[in-house]
């Protein structure tokens, strides 16, 4: 395997339906950021838009997984499920607008926020989609080289 | 205190250290090491806890506290005991005569830190009233709690909340009633805390909070038990109510985890305790998990300051009869709410500055170089066996990893990595 030493890489696998263990990765994540000494605000940003793509998988596909790319000069999440996929992209993107089950809502989820937060927190965000294959998403963080 | 130690309040005697294991793994920071058959504390991650002074089967982690000579320099010289004193010598012992007692062994005056915490735990509820952002607030008492916020959790420092706790606020009282009324100039005021625990000595040396501590120093309860155990004798009944000031029940309830939230009746609280039981509150307010709780109690010791490493008495013994005091003394206000409201909005009880994040350096302050030394890191690791046992000196393999990619150590420290060669 070839091993670029400038450029970390760790892939996270996530259960669809596995609430129990829902977070995890987001939280290791934020860890290795602060080991990282990556500055407080951009750790902040990746560690939301990271949770809530984490639980969009959860909530609506059957599995995934997050890659992490991290090199001096950016964060990149990759985040990559096998579900349903979605239709209508621009409809997912509009802030309240929700797919989340009755059950789902009950536990305090399905703001219908998620994919909005990811956006609004990342440095460039982008989605695409294939109907009965899963969905992908690209969100990328930029660091200053010195570290903010 | 030599330099190493100055900012510190525990350290390794190095005479009775025989090198075990016990306290490098204990250590939330993974600060200690074994290095030559004896335990050697970093102190740039030390945090004070006293999971190490706790856990030392030989008695070789000490603590640091004010030594008595210090003392004499003061003229008029006050005694101020967490509540935990009134737990550590059986029931029951009425708690003003243990400040009798106390005040036998060299003293011009002792002070009831418990009436000061019901006047901070309405405070709180001031505060919590007055702000409605952020949340959860997060409590200041524990000074071990502050540190651990500043270095690991440093996002999560705005919460907490910025009102001193009871015994700063008992002796600043203290130094300005006594200077007036005896008519002695501040300075030549002596307060000391008498603690169970070596945290509150740092909190007291070197305040994140103001430039100057109320408090002139600290005695461990360790330190006064057996004289103060030699006097006492077991109260009657009538000496147990015959007081000038009425006890606080509610003060007293400070010592146990979950006293702080007694009184705060109408708030969603938490109280949580111990090492790991806090580290993982704090992961889950970082989440963004606790959004719903208004007030988070957070005490690293078990079951709050009964627990603390300078305690005589069982903390399961010293929680019974903390319960029996309450019981006796009950749970109503004996403060003056007004007083508290009054003394609130002048900012009496205000921190001076607020608390500064002091994060844990990464790896390295270049993005590059602590990229590298992350991937070295995983590369040692993966050679590593995984059984995290501590021969080798690091509590665990990850940290012998990331010790040995920083050049601090070697791969065939690990015996796992020599047998097989």
């Amino acid at each position: 395997m070839v091993h670029n030493n400038d450029e970390f890489h760790q892939q996270f696998k996530i259960t669809g339906g596995d609430f129990i263990n829902a977070g995890e990765s987001s939280c290791e994540i934020r860890n290795i950021l602060k080991e990282l000494g990556v500055d407080a605000d951009i750790i902040r940003r990746t560690a939301i838009a990271t949770y809530e793509a984490e639980m969009n998988v959860v909530m609506y596909a059957r599995d995934g997984t997050i890659d992490v790319y991290i090199t001096p000069h950016e964060i990149k999440i990759i985040v990559a499920d096998h579900g349903c996929g979605i239709p209508d992209i621009a409809q997912a993107m509009l802030p309240g607008f929700s797919t989340a089950t009755k059950e789902m809502r009950e536990m305090g989820f399905g703001a219908g926020m998620g994919l909005p937060n990811i956006k609004k927190n990342a440095d460039s965000f982008a989605i695409e989609s294939t109907i009965e294959m899963g969905t992908i998403l690209t969100i990328t963080f930029t660091l200053d080289h010195h570290n903010g | 205190m030599d330099r190493i130690t100055e900012h510190h309040s525990i350290k390794i005697n190095n005479e009775k250290c025989i090198g075990c294991t016990h306290c490098m793994r204990g250590c939330p920071t993974k600060a200690i090491r074994v290095r030559s058959n004896t335990a050697v504390i970093n102190y740039d991650k030390c945090i004070d806890c006293g999971e190490c002074l706790r856990v030392c089967p030989l008695y070789a982690v000490e603590p640091i506290t004010t030594p008595p000579a210090d003392l004499k320099r003061f003229a008029y010289r006050v005694a101020l005991p967490s509540p935990v004193l009134y737990s550590q010598f059986g029931a029951p012992i009425a708690p003003t005569e243990i400040l009798r007692v106390l005040q036998n062994l060299g003293y011009n005056r002792v002070y009831d830190e418990a009436i000061m915490c019901e006047m901070i735990a309405a405070s709180i509820e001031e505060y919590l009233d007055e702000h409605t952002s952020p949340r959860p607030i997060i409590s200041s008492t524990c000074p071990v709690v502050v540190r651990l916020i500043q270095r690991l959790f440093p996002s999560l420092c705005k919460l907490i909340i910025p009102i001193e706790p009871p015994r700063e606020m008992a002796a600043k009282n203290l130094r300005e009633e006594i200077s007036q009324h005896h008519n002695i100039k501040p300075e030549e005021i002596g307060i000391i805390h008498i603690t169970p625990c070596a945290a509150k000595m740092v909190s007291i040396a070197y305040p994140e909070t103001m430039t100057r501590s109320y408090l002139n120093g600290a005695i461990s309860i360790r330190d006064i038990f057996n004289p103060v155990m030699k006097q006492l004798k077991k109260a009657e009944h009538s000496v147990m109510l015959d007081s000038e000031r009425p006890v606080s029940g509610i003060g007293i309830g400070w010592s146990i985890a979950g006293g702080e939230i007694r009184s705060l009746k109408y708030h969603r609280t938490i109280s949580a305790s111990g090492v790991l039981d806090t580290i993982r509150i704090l992961e889950d307010v970082e989440q963004g998990r606790l959004k719903d709780i208004e007030y988070l109690e957070l005490l690293i010791c078990p079951d709050g300051c009964i627990g603390g490493p300078l305690t005589v008495e069982n903390r399961f013994i010293a929680q019974s009869n903390i319960s029996r005091l309450i019981r006796i003394y009950g749970s109503k206000k004996t403060i003056d709410t007004q007083t508290v409201r009054r003394l609130y909005k002048e900012h009496f009880f205000s921190f001076e500055r607020n608390i500064e994040p002091k994060p844990f350096p990464g790896l390295d302050k270049d993005t590059a170089a602590a990229i590298r030394l992350l991937n070295l890191k995983e590369e040692y690791a993966r050679q590593l066996p995984g059984k995290d046992c501590g021969a080798c000196g690091a509590p665990d393999c990850i940290t012998l990893a990331e010790d040995i990619a920083r050049g601090e150590a070697l791969l065939k420290d690990c015996i796992y990595c020599r047998e097989e060669k």
